[in-house]
Formats: structure tokens, sequence, C-alpha cells
């Protein structure tokens, strides 16, 4: 395969990016001055090298563990339960939650073939047995069947006694996902966030 | 040509490109179809949150035969069913069921298993937490039967002779009950009488008169229907979400 001809099959692979857009962008990067395709190779290798998920909470960055479990002004009484590690970003943006985070990356889906081993649950308990000052966690889990499903599994796994679980307050009528939820959306939300029925 | 209007169940929904959803749609006139909804998963789509799984409304489709891919303009929600998702037990259960019939379904319309799906979905959603069991395993036996998977059990599965009464022997290669003759030698589940009286009434859709099963006896009936429905209707192919309601109720 010519080297063309791979940059097109890797582009196509991305979402959103048919054959058409990925040998566009493969000619564009051709036509470009300088060393344009190299910057976007290193970068993409930055990524490859240097990006690894927390070993604490999954969040994804360079150092482990992350910026955020390691920020001594994080409220560790406070944990935000999320799917993508994407979606932290979104409620960091909101300015309003100073807890910390867990990514379980992805939902229950029983139909693909996603079970509760596939995703960061039991981490997330093993963080509960260990942490002795965690009072509450806010499952932020997206507003759709697989989302609730999901809390609801959650739920079941982190409840105990001096534990509260709360489910942010974006019903299935609001639908989307998190990640394209607007800054006030996600910290009205989160403010109006309420205890998880057992 | 404008699209066709039509009562829908969404099936499966994931994610398509950057903003899309790509469903499954069981119709009430035309069959289970693929269709894309373009922008789906933007929080301001016309879609809002309507595409969820398993609920139900009227979907408007652009439909062309020869296409694998329709596009669906519309889907104005009628039942959602969230109640679903707050039961991880209910939700294998309506997802399982999803399942079969959006990979066995014939190509051909067939009112009857839309209406099957949709009163099985709101059975699944309301039912009493102990008789769930029995709803579940009710409403996928009677998928099954519908589907024309029916098993064998008023006469022996192999030469067609009368059945004991009492105990009896579940033969899953030969497609239902055997008599005692040709049980012998052969792979079988034993039921006792009362398994048995169980399964008739599942598969014959009387399961109000089950009640609530013990959660062994569930168990063991999960995975007889699990098995039977891997050989003769699965042919073998995996059923992720069987296997989910199977090992995880
Ligand atoms: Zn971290
Ligand atoms: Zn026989």
């Amino acid at each position: 395969m010519s080297a063309i001809e791979e940059l097109i099959g890797e582009f196509a692979k991305l979402p959103g990016i048919g054959r058409k857009t990925a040998t566009r962008l493969t000619y564009f990067l051709l036509k470009q001055p300088g060393d344009a395709a190299r910057r976007l190779a290193d970068a993409v290798h930055g990524i490859a090298d240097r990006v690894r998920p927390c070993s604490v909470c999954g969040n994804l960055g360079e150092v482990d563990p992350c910026a955020i479990c390691a920020d001594p002004r994080r409220d560790t009484s406070v944990i935000c339960v999320v799917e993508e590690a994407s979606d932290i970003g979104a409620i960091e943006r909101t300015g309003e939650y100073r807890g910390l985070y867990h990514v379980l990356g992805g939902h229950l889906s029983p139909l693909d073939g996603v079970g509760p081993d596939d995703l960061r649950i039991e981490g997330l308990r093993v963080r509960l047995e260990n942490g002795t000052t965690i009072r509450e966690i806010i499952v932020a889990t997206n507003p759709s069947m697989e989302g609730e499903v999901t809390a609801t599994y959650v739920r079941g796994v982190v409840e105990r006694p001096g534990v509260r679980v709360t489910r942010i307050a974006l019903g299935l009528p609001v639908g989307g996902d998190l990640e394209y939820a607007d800054s006030v959306t996600i910290a009205r939300a989160l403010a109006a966030r309420r205890e998880m029925a057992t | 040509m404008p699209p066709v209007s039509t009562p829908a169940v969404v099936l499966h929904a994931f994610p398509y490109g950057e903003t899309s959803k790509i469903v499954r749609l069981l119709t009430l006139e035309h069959g289970v179809q693929s269709a894309i909804a373009k922008g789906a998963r933007r929080p301001n789509s016309k879609f809002g949150a309507c595409l969820q799984l398993l609920s139900e409304g009227t979907a408007q489709l652009y439909l062309k035969p020869t296409r694998e891919l329709q596009t669906l303009a519309e889907f104005d929600v009628i039942v959602q069913r969230p109640e679903l998702a707050r039961d991880v037990d209910r939700y294998a259960a309506g997802a399982a069921l999803a399942e079969l019939v959006m990979r066995f379904s014939p190509a051909e319309p067939h009112p009857e298993i839309y209406q099957l799906v949709v009163a099985e979905l709101d059975h699944l959603a309301t039912v009493a937490k102990e008789e769930l069991d029995a709803a579940a395993l009710g409403a996928l036996w009677g998928t099954v039967c519908a589907l024309g998977f029916a098993p064998n059990i008023g006469v022996c599965a192999r030469d067609g002779a009368e059945l004991p009464g009492g105990t009896v022997a579940f033969s899953v290669a030969d497609g239902g009950f055997l008599c005692r003759r040709c049980a012998r030698g052969t792979a079988t589940s034993k039921l006792t009488a009362s398994d048995r009286q169980v399964l008739e009434r599942l598969i014959t859709g009387r399961r109000a008169e089950i009640g609530s099963l013990s959660p062994r006896h569930a168990a063991a009936h999960r995975r007889l229907l699990a098995r039977f429905v891997e050989r003769h209707v699965a042919d073998g192919r995996e059923l992720r979400a069987l296997d989910f309601w199977q090992g995880h109720s």
C-alpha cells in the first residue's frame, strides 16, 4: 500500500470521517508548507506514547495519578462517576465541582456484549473500601437508557452506610450525551442532583 | 417520495459518526429496519431523547427497499420505559427480547410479533419483582414460539410416541420432550413434574399460573431456554444479550 493510501485508510477509521473526507485531509496535508505533516505525526505520537489512564480514576493524562487525583485542594469526600474521560472535561468546565472522578469506560450494553466486568466498576468498589472519607458518590452517566441502567448497577455496588448515592438531574427528556451538554445545563444538573431510590 | 409513517419500537441504537445514531427498529408495517437518525446525539436534536432503547413511537421513515440503511426523518415517542433501566434484571430481559426479534424476525412484516413485543416490554417494566423471572421466561419463550421455533412438548420430539406423565426428559438437540425409550442413552435435562408444568405454562402462554419461581428453578429454566435458543434459533451463533440475561439475572 502506498503512503497516501495508508494515511487515507487511517483517517477513514476516525469517527465521522468517511473515505472522501479522509482523502481530502490527506491531500490537504500534502499541500501544506514546511513540516505541518510531521507536527501532526508528532502530536499523534505524543498521545500514543505519553497519555495513559490514571490508575486511580481512569482519567486520561500524562501523569499517574492524574492532575485531579493528585491535587490536594480537591474534595476527597465526593466521587463523580462518569462514562468517559471526555465527560470530565465537560464537568470541569462548569467550575462548580471540586470533588474527584471515576471513569467507567462506557456503559452497560447487553446487546453489544458490554457487561459489568468490561467497565471499571470493581475499581470504584475498591476505592470506596479504602477511602474512609468518601461520603458521596454522584452518578453522572449519560441521560440515556444505557446510562440509567449503568447508574442502577453502580448504585447496587457502592451502596453502604454513610455514603450518599446521588444521580445528576439530567433526565431522559433532556437526551444527548453529557459531553455535548453546555456548562450551564451540567451545573444545574449537578446542583439539582437527587438521592437515587433503592 | 414522502416518508412512510409506522408504529415502531427501538430495538437497538448506537452512535454513528460524530453526532448521529443508527437505530434498529421493529416496525408494525415494515418488519425490522435499520435507519440512520442524523444529528440524533446533539442535545438540541429534533430526535431529542426519543430514540432510547425499547421506547415506542411513530417513525417517519424514508424507505428504499434496495437499501440496507434507511433514513429516519422523525420519531414521535409514545411510550418510554425508564422503569426497565431502574432494575438491571428487567433491562437484561428487555435487551434479550430485543435481540431475539432483531436477529431472527422474518424480513416481511409480522404484526403479531410487534404486538407481542410491545405487550411483553410493558409487562417486564411493571410486573412485581417476585414474578419477574417467570415474566422474562414467558416473554422469551413466547417470542421463540412466535418466530416459529416452538419446542415439541405434546408428544415425543423424536418419534411422536406418547409421553409419560410426571417427570420427563427434555432434549435440546431433539427440540423437546422425549418418550422413555428415546430418552435412553440421550443427553437430556430431567424435568420434575412441577418443572415440566412450569415449562408447559411458559410455552403455552399461561405464565400467570406460575407465580414466583425459586432462584434455583429460575436459573435452571433460563439455562434451558438459552441452550434451546442457541441450538434451534441462533444456529450456534453468539447472542450477547441473551448470555447477559442468562448469566446476570
Ligand atoms: Zn485520577
Ligand atoms: Zn420417542
